[in-house]
């Protein structure tokens, strides 16, 4: 697998002005992307050990050089099924509040600068999504949402039964 | 962190050892000890903390030392008879320190002590126990001085500084007059005295400021009727540019009429200096009396000279001796030149030191360098990469397998030569984790006074096994279930003193608490005198809650096994001290947590024994890696009682799924380990594991395969995740994949409710 990891200045005009890194990635036909700065490395996939019970979008636990860390699957959580992982396959090794998790992926594109006013606020998307999107940014021909990760760790976006509970009532 | 906080942290921490060394020679003061170094130890203590705090402007510290400081002078002095001494009021002042060193490190309000500092200022002031003319000595101790003494008594390190600037002062004013600073006591002739001339060398490290010790207070140890006169000789002090203020560069010739033995003198400088510090002359009186003006002299000399030379001293002193020989190797050799006339005797280890020179420097250097601080943090990571290793040399033992047969022989014997060094590396490495349980041991003392206070008992503690080694993480978690364990003798065990002379024992009960090491474990035992466990409330209790059947028949034994249940208390009043029956079941419940176990003796009338058994680290456990579909767990070897084939065990069915098998002689519970935790993949689960619960139970396991058993390094699966259900935490095998090690307790609550998959199935209408 190859990655090219160009740089694409959105707007050379402005290169300091809030301005966002972001990195994007794939999955299925569509992109994502996070701030470079939450990022801590791009691995190709490894077999991971499952978790009792654990939540769908839940991979399982693998180790990083002696770290033990819990993989999720961004295809289940936008509710696209599994992922059937390949050594193609990537995750990407992610900071996010004190913890340390791995997202899993179908490829890493590339790394944008975006200016912030570039950033739009996410619509009312499709119920999956609903709470993973924090915002919208146009590049190219492609849009790419900006991922709230602790919502994709915390329930990646599907919802327990309990808050659907607490939603209705 | 900035500089001035992370000293401020050590200050504290070493708040902690010094508050445990004070307590601990208070006591044994208490119980009786005469031996001055626990007097000196316990001033050094309280010194210390005082000093620190006083840098660190904690002012409600400092002052409350200071005037503790003062009355525990008195007894070091020998003004306070060590029997006349209120221990219980220092003991209880001690806790106070505590209180205030807490309080400062939390930046919180101290509470205000004045019925103690009251009660401290009285100590000494007894009658007749001080004669009234003895001046006080220089410096350090003046008679006990009231509250606001945090103005007057400014930060010491800074005042330590103070000094030195007005040395430094009245050399460039004066160079004749240095001596004037120290004018408590006018130089005296030295043979209108009775005694012996000493001269005293004092060359204290740079670093005696920052050990929080001042030049007065090394004099102030010295009787100050003795002292014939005190000369700085500041030839050491740099260039202004360069000098760092918190260095000492003072060095003091010291010229006393004496009758104090040369011991003696040693001995006061047991906790100012190190032996290597001082030199101690003693002049002949042969010597020094027959040509008494010529003494004198040499005194005046002394006063005189800024950079008071030992050679010229021991010229004027001794007529007898060529002088300019004497000047002249004086400075390299002092105690070649000082044959002649003058009898060196050094401090004892000064003398071993002197033996075998240079090549021994690092024994004489003992006193400052035994130990280093080191993070936390930092030994962790040293651990954590011995885990690594450990890790990757089963990998190679698994690599290695596939190997034909030639290469494998020769390589599989560097990889045992490997993998013993690993151990022993691991074992090292363990070895700088390990503290000794004094940590926890130190805080019961207190715990049982305060106790004993509120109950109205009279008991001892008795501390053995304190320097007992266990790993960090244990010792953090020892606090809890020792304080439970005393509390429960104290309150439930021992009786009141006058039960106690009732049941013909001797008032006042004997708490023991001894750490030692059995068979790769620590084994904790709180043994009391007490009453024993009253094994019929005891059981009663249990009827009536139900725990135990009403025509059950228990043993003896398993009665007092019961006090381990939830929510019994055979207490007859709640109080607040115990007997809600939280107690030794939660106690019962964390010991397990981390491995552990803890079981009760008793002897009615005679009384009771608790000991907690736990392991050494929390970092390592050994292991039995087995196989369930395509999954692999460890289950911790301590939990396993026999492993064997399912078609050697009838199984019979019960109701509802759950299977149950014949193992010697009892129905057992049988769960299949699959099922429980989800494993992918088929399975056949051929082999059953016994293994034990908490409750001491046995349950049967069903898994695939045993694959081995190994050392596995412990892994927290909370630090990037949460909790799972089933296992405790997980390790990394030799091929880098990770697997769960296995808690049967959680994992029988796991099977109890959990078998289907969770609520994700639930179908909601809307």
């Amino acid at each position: 697998m190859t990655l090219q990891l160009g740089e694409k200045h959105f707007s050379s005009a402005q290169p300091e002005s809030a301005a966002r890194r972001i990195v994007t990635f794939k999955v299925g036909d569509r992109t994502f992307g996070i701030d470079v700065g939450m990022v801590r490395e791009i691995k190709g996939w490894q077999a991971t050990t499952p978790l009792p019970h654990a939540a769908p979008h839940v991979r399982g636990v693998l180790n990083l050089r002696g770290v033990i860390l819990a993989v999720y699957d961004l295809r289940t959580s936008i509710g696209l099924g599994t992922t059937d992982a390949t050594a193609t396959h990537v995750i990407v090794v992610v900071d996010i509040e004190d913890k340390v998790a791995g997202l899993l992926v179908d490829s890493v594109s590339d790394i944008v600068d975006v200016p912030v006013s570039a950033v739009r606020p996410a619509p009312d998307l499709e119920r999956d999504e609903h709470g993973l999107i924090e915002g919208l940014v146009l590049l190219d021909t492609d849009i790419v949402a900006l991922l709230d990760l602790a919502a994709v760790i915390r329930d990646g976006g599907v919802e327990t039964p309990m808050a659907k509970l607490a939603r209705a009532s | 962190m900035d500089p001035l906080a992370e000293l401020k942290q050590t200050f504290f921490q070493e708040c902690e050892e010094l508050l445990g060394a004070l307590e601990l020679r208070l006591q044994a003061l208490d119980e009786g000890s005469t031996d001055p170094e626990d007097v000196n130890a316990a001033f050094r203590a309280i010194h210390s903390i005082k000093g620190g705090a006083g840098a660190f402007g904690c002012t409600e510290l400092v002052a409350f030392a200071h005037v503790f400081e003062a009355s525990l002078d008195h007894l070091r002095s020998g003004r306070v008879a060590l029997e006349d001494a209120p221990f219980a009021l220092f003991l209880r002042c001690s806790d106070a320190v505590a209180d205030l060193v807490s309080a400062a490190r939390n930046d919180e309000p101290a509470r205000p002590r004045p019925d103690l500092l009251a009660a401290l200022e009285q100590v000494g002031k007894a009658p007749g126990a001080a004669p009234a003319a003895a001046p006080p000595p220089p410096a350090a101790a003046p008679a006990p001085v009231a509250a606001p003494a945090p103005a007057a008594d400014a930060p010491l390190g800074v005042a330590a500084l103070g000094n030195l600037l007005a040395m430094v002062e009245a050399k460039t004013a004066s160079p004749s007059n240095v001596d004037a600073g120290w004018g408590d006591e006018p130089a005296k002739p030295a043979s209108t005295k009775p005694g012996r001339t000493i001269i005293l060398r004092i060359a204290p490290e740079s670093d005696l400021f920052r050990r929080v010790i001042e030049p007065r207070v090394v004099f102030a140890s010295l009787p100050a009727d003795d002292i014939v006169s005190i000369v700085c000789d500041l030839g050491q002090v740099p260039a202004l540019e360069t000098i760092d203020v918190s260095d000492c560069f003072m060095r003091f010739v010291v010229t006393m009429r004496t009758e104090l033995s040369v011991e003696d003198i040693c001995s006061r400088f047991d906790f100012t200096l190190a032996t290597e510090e001082f030199q101690i002359e003693v002049v002949e009186d042969a010597a020094a009396a027959a040509p008494a003006p010529a003494a004198t002299a040499g005194n005046a000399e002394v006063s005189g000279s800024v950079a008071a030379d030992l050679s010229a001293i021991l010229a004027k002193l001794g007529p007898a001796s060529p002088s300019s020989e004497a000047a002249e190797a004086a400075p390299a050799a002092p105690v070649a030149v000082a044959a002649p006339v003058t009898a060196v005797v050094e401090a004892p280890a000064a003398k071993a030191a002197a033996r075998a020179p240079a090549n021994d420097a690092a024994a004489a250097r003992q006193r400052t360098a035994v130990s280093v601080r080191v993070d936390l943090d930092r030994i962790d990571k040293l651990m954590n990469l011995v885990g690594e290793i450990v890790i990757t040399q089963s990998m190679l033992v698994e690599c290695v397998r596939s190997l034909p047969y030639d290469v494998y022989a020769k390589t599989a014997e560097g990889i045992l030569t490997l993998s013993r060094q690993t151990r022993e590396l691991q074992d090292h490495v363990m070895a700088v984790r390990a503290q000794p349980v004094k940590a926890v041991f130190q805080r019961m003392p207190r715990l049982v006074r305060e106790l004993a206070q509120t109950l109205g008992k009279e008991v001892r503690l008795v501390l053995e096994g304190e320097n007992t080694e266990v790993d960090k993480t244990i010792i953090e978690e020892l606090a809890d279930p020792l304080t439970h364990m005393i509390r429960n003798s104290m309150d439930h065990g021992l009786e009141t003193p006058e039960d106690r002379i009732a049941a013909g024992k001797s008032p006042e009960g004997t708490i023991k608490l001894i750490a030692e090491h059995r068979a790769g474990r620590i084994v904790i035992s709180v043994t009391d005198d007490g009453r024993g466990i009253g094994r019929d409330r005891l059981l009663a209790k249990a009827r009536s809650r139900g725990l135990v059947g009403a025509d059950e028949k228990l043993a003896p034994e398993e009665i007092d096994q019961l006090i381990f249940a939830a929510g019994l208390s055979t207490a007859e009043v709640i109080s607040d001290v115990s007997g809600r029956g939280v107690g030794m079941d939660v106690v019962r419940r964390n010991v397990e947590s981390l491995g552990g176990r803890i079981s009760v003796d008793s002897e009615p009338g005679r009384g009771c024994k608790f000991t907690l058994a736990l392991p050494l680290t929390l970092a390592v456990l050994e292991g039995m890696v087995i196989r369930c579909g395509a999954d692999r767990y460890v289950i911790p070897i301590a939990s396993v009682i026999e492993t064997q084939h399912l078609a050697s065990t009838p199984i019979e069915h019960l109701t509802f799924g759950q299977e149950v098998l014949r193992w010697r002689g009892e129905i057992t519970p049988l769960h299949r380990l699959g099922a429980v935790m989800g494993s992918s993949g088929t399975r056949n689960e051929n082999i059953i594991i016994i293994a034990e619960t908490e409750r001491g139970d046995n349950v049967g396991i069903a898994v695939d395969e045993i694959v081995g058993q190994q050392q596995v390094v412990v892994k927290s699966l909370e630090g990037n995740y949460g909790t799972v259900h089933g296992a405790s935490a997980a390790t990394i095998l030799g091929d880098g994949l990770v697997a769960l090690i296995l808690d049967v307790d959680s994992m029988l609550r796991l099977a109890a409710t959990g078998e289907r998959p969770p609520a994700t199935e639930l179908k909601l209408a809307g």
